[in-house]
């Protein structure tokens, strides 16, 4: 019996011993400077603009990685009793649909008001982009001539049969831009031309934006749908061989004589019940500052924001092109609509 | 809820009920938490596009699950079987370290060796270089695809039917044999008719664990494009944002898997283990020729090299590329924080698995029995699944504390629980309870149940018969299930994004959020980590079976 005891107790113990060590970082949280953050983004040079912030402003960053859709559901769960202050995510859809859900508040600051675009941010001020990305199409340089390219919408012509790469729809980059061409050319075109893409794609979708543009490069096919932001990485590769594949695609920004190409956000909006808002608002402030907009610019192969600072030497040379400018919360409100569509055209 | 509960026993059987099962019953009430609050939910019926997932998706969630499944039952009984029978019945070449060896691929995260593999196989990929440095046109293979997931997935899981499989073939009884081949049958014959019926159910068991975790994966899965249950289930969870459907599929899944469970039971309960008992002398090894025996000992190496050899090698090759970047003081600290997690994990739930394996037994209570198959279910149920299992009961009960404290005394206390440790590690333990529950049970099954009816009429207590006679006999059980516990912890990926605490990271996440940022080449460090602490523990585990 005394052993029993000794073991449970040694249990106890053990448990008890975790739990406080958390507890006291919680009772800090409620008398110390500090900001919680939970965000989709976990590159390095985050991790440097948020020790900047802790610098410049004594302000304590409190970092929370997940998935949006998780760090979501945990703050659905939570409710009022949620510690985040600031929820970033990769994708403008996750912002819009966190807003719907009454996860974000309204704020009002001058400051991200003058330095972001309209378009690029929530017209109640629920979130603010802080990067972009945009959708573009990586070409074989030596089998696809630029002059044949032209629109997302041409992808859906019957050339391009078995040339097409594209992942998965489960993607949100995918569904960010079918939900803009729900949104600009109407359901049921929407639907035409994704069927008629499934008709063209070169092999099932998988893999990520970076295998599709290699695929390219093996000979799978002709065009991926990828992210600027992969191409830069690719180029960045340790491997030669990644590289190498970079080197040998064309990149072209579709829609240029129209509506412009897409492009997609990351993005931070403060927590409607944020224990600390007031930080929270100086937090995305400061990420939307030049300073920090030209860390991210010169790192992370993403377009700033803040039009004060320019692009990085690389996004620089693939020249200047014309985004479209479809107000971002558009892409939240057909991304539901957009996901159904994939699975009824079956785009895996 | 536990009130309801425990006076179920008092208000019936109040003669059998005492102390031990009423601990029993809260322990299994804990572990079934997140199972009740789900079948709850599953009360409340599905989300709006249920109809939708129904029309367009269902089928192919279903057929592609099913194909996956039974592919993987195929290769990981063979490579499992056959490997088992090869080491623990001849003398081959390097016979004594395959035998080791053959559970190494336990230490590797499937989606891991998912991402090898596509890496190795990619256009200009150490395959394609190999060819060409030797003078071959350089063909790429594709394996991205359903095959390529079924043997990926099988020479990662295969080592659960290796395990259990060899555990009866070593202690098999010699009179057996030697009696089968008295009788005229061959060694072909004596294997199909005699030893292959004997080891059924434990190879029965080893294939379940290997379904099990077929059907939890999601990471290989997902990158191999193949769309399966647990992929609809994020899909429908996260893409559509319709938690209940979601849960609707993990039911129709969860359906399945106590499908399963009961027929293992059922068979396990009609065969038994009573060769097993009678013989502890391990089977001599047989001499064959020397060409046989290097064949046997090259099919013997087949899923070592595809399991662990290959994709560890491909691993370290990105880890050359990239070790200057990942390894810096932050990095060892996330590995010693993993390192915690996964032993506190490791020691609290065999310390649970042991109540719910032996309170049943000192109590005639029916009820005990059923409910620790419910304690053992956590294992079916895919990890963020659990996790919003955890999540709604325990917020729940921390906005309730905070509300009491606010009444009583004024302070604002905030969550208590979750964001805490103390809430992963509950999670944990709910997971793995099933990993932790099975080689304890094994080993129990081979301790007479005679030795302790003696122990007791002899005067002694339930607690000292156990500390006295078990307990000794039951430390192999112990430390296995320790091991497999803490070795899938330190795995353990979805659970712990989301219920893991601010300041605390483990080694699978940081490899998570390298591969999710299409990082791969630096996700190989973290990986090659978590590979590393699985290693030598599973070592240690061998020689334990062998004891």
């Amino acid at each position: 019996m005394k052993k029993n005891i000794l073991i449970a107790l040694a249990t106890i113990g053990i448990l008890t011993s975790c739990k406080n060590e958390t507890k006291d970082t919680i009772n800090k949280e409620v008398s110390l400077k500090e900001v919680n953050v939970y965000t989709h983004r976990h590159y390095p040079t985050d991790q440097e603009l948020f020790a900047q912030f802790e610098n410049q402003t004594g302000i304590k960053v409190n970092v929370v990685n997940a998935s949006a859709d998780e760090l979501m559901q945990k703050m659905m769960q939570e409710g009022e009793q949620s510690p985040a202050d600031v929820l970033i995510t990769v994708d403008a859809g996750r912002l819009v649909k966190a807003t719907d859900e009454n996860l974000l508040q309204p704020i009002s600051s001058e400051t991200l008001n003058t330095t972001i675009p309209e378009h690029l941010r929530a017209e109640n001020g629920e979130w603010y982009g802080l990067t972009k990305r945009a959708r573009v199409l990586a070409y074989a340089k030596d089998r696809v001539q630029p002059e044949d390219l032209s629109t997302y919408e041409n992808l859906a012509n019957a050339d391009w049969k078995g040339k097409i790469l594209v992942r998965s729809s489960g993607n949100i980059y995918n569904q960010s831009l079918m939900a803009s061409i729900i949104a600009n050319n109407g359901k049921e075109a929407a639907k035409a031309w994704a069927e008629k893409v499934v008709g063209n794609m070169a092999r099932n979708p998988k893999g990520n934006d970076r295998d599709q543009i290699k695929a390219v490069v093996a000979g799978e096919g002709d065009i991926a749908i990828v992210n600027t932001y992969y191409i830069g990485k690719l180029l960045n590769s340790k491997d030669p061989v990644e590289v190498k594949a970079g080197e040998r695609v064309g990149i072209f920004f579709p829609n240029q004589n129209g509506r412009g190409t897409h492009i997609n956000i990351s993005g931070a909006g403060v927590a409607k019940y944020a224990p600390n808002k007031e930080n929270a608002i100086a937090f995305i402030e400061y990420l939307a500052s030049k300073e920090a907009q030209e860390v991210f610019a010169k790192a992370n192969y993403e377009y700033p924001v803040n039009p004060a600072v320019s692009a990085s030497p690389l996004l620089q040379s693939w020249g200047n092109f014309k985004e479209d400018t479809l107000s971002l919360s558009e892409l939240g409100k057909n991304n539901k609509s957009a996901v159904m569509l994939f699975d009824v055209v079956g785009w895996k | 809820m536990f009130k309801g509960i425990i006076s179920i026993p008092k208000l019936h059987i109040r003669r059998d009920t005492n102390k031990w099962s009423i601990i029993t019953l809260i322990i299994v009430c804990f572990v079934a938490i997140p199972v009740i609050t789900i079948a709850i939910k599953l009360l409340m019926g599905p989300g709006e596009s249920w109809g939708h997932i129904v029309e367009n998706v269902l089928l192919d969630y279903s057929l592609n699950t099913l194909f996956l499944s039974v592919g993987c039952i195929i290769l990981t009984g063979f490579f499992g079987v056959s490997a088992a029978w090869i080491v623990s019945r001849y003398h081959i070449p390097l016979g004594k370290t395959l035998e080791w060896m053959l559970i190494l691929p336990l230490a590797m995260p499937s989606y891991i060796t998912a991402y090898a593999y596509a890496g190795l196989f990619d256009y200009g990929g150490t395959f394609q270089r190999i060819l060409e440095s030797i003078g071959l046109p350089a063909a790429r293979l594709s394996v991205m695809n359903m095959y390529g997931l079924i043997v990926v997935l099988s020479v990662s899981l295969f080592p659960y039917v290796y395990v259990s499989a060899r555990a009866v073939f070593l202690y098999q009884s010699n009179r057996l044999i030697e009696a089968s081949k008295m009788l005229g049958a061959g060694e072909t014959k004596t294997f199909f008719t005699l030893i292959l019926p004997i080891a059924r159910p434990a190879i029965v068991g080893g294939l379940i664990l290997v379904i099990m975790e077929v059907l939890n994966d999601y990471g290989a899965a997902k990158y191999y494009g193949v769309s399966t249950f647990t992929t609809g289930i994020f899909r429908s969870w996260f893409s559509l944002a319709e938690p209940a459907t979601a849960v609707y599929l993990s039911a129709l899944l969860l359906l399945v898997v106590f499908l399963l469970l009961y027929f293992e039971s059922k068979q396990r309960g009609n065969k038994g283990y009573a060769t097993l008992t009678k013989s502890a002398v391990q089977l001599p090894k047989l001499k064959v020729s020397k060409r046989r025996a290097f064949f046997l000992s090259s099919i013997a190496s087949i899923p070592v090299i595809l399991g662990f050899v290959i994709p560890v090698g491909q691993l370290c090759y990105w880890a050359v590329l990239t070790y200057a970047e990942v390894l810096n003081a932050s990095f060892f600290k996330i590995a010693l924080q993993s390192l915690g997690i996964a032993v506190i994990t490791g020691v609290i739930t065999v310390f649970f698995a042991v109540l719910i394996l032996y309170i049943p037994k000192w109590n005639r209570l029916k009820i005990l029995k059923k409910s620790s198959r419910i304690a053992i279910l956590g294992y079916a149920i895919p990890g963020a699944v659990i996790a919003i299992g955890i999540m709604i009961p325990t917020l729940a009960l921390d906005k309730w504390l905070i509300e009491i404290s606010n009444q009583l005394f004024h302070i604002d206390i905030g969550l208590l629980l979750n964001g805490t440790i103390f809430i992963l590690i509950y999670a944990y333990v709910i997971r793995f309870m099933a990993v932790a529950f099975n080689p304890l049970k094994g080993s129990s099954i081979k301790i007479s149940e005679g030795l302790a009816e003696s122990s007791q009429l002899l005067g002694a207590g339930k607690l000292k018969t156990f500390f006295k006679i078990e307990f000794p006999l039951l430390k192999t059980g112990l430390f296995s299930a320790f091991i497999l516990v803490f070795v899938d912890a330190m795995k353990e990926l979805p659970l712990t994004l989301i219920l893991k605490p601010y300041d605390v990271n483990t080694l699978a996440v940081k490899a998570y959020e390298f591969a999710s940022d299409e990082l791969i080449l630096e996700s190989s460090i973290p990986s090659l980590c978590i590979i590393a602490t699985g290693v030598v523990p599973i070592i240690v585990l061998n020689r334990l079976i062998l004891k």
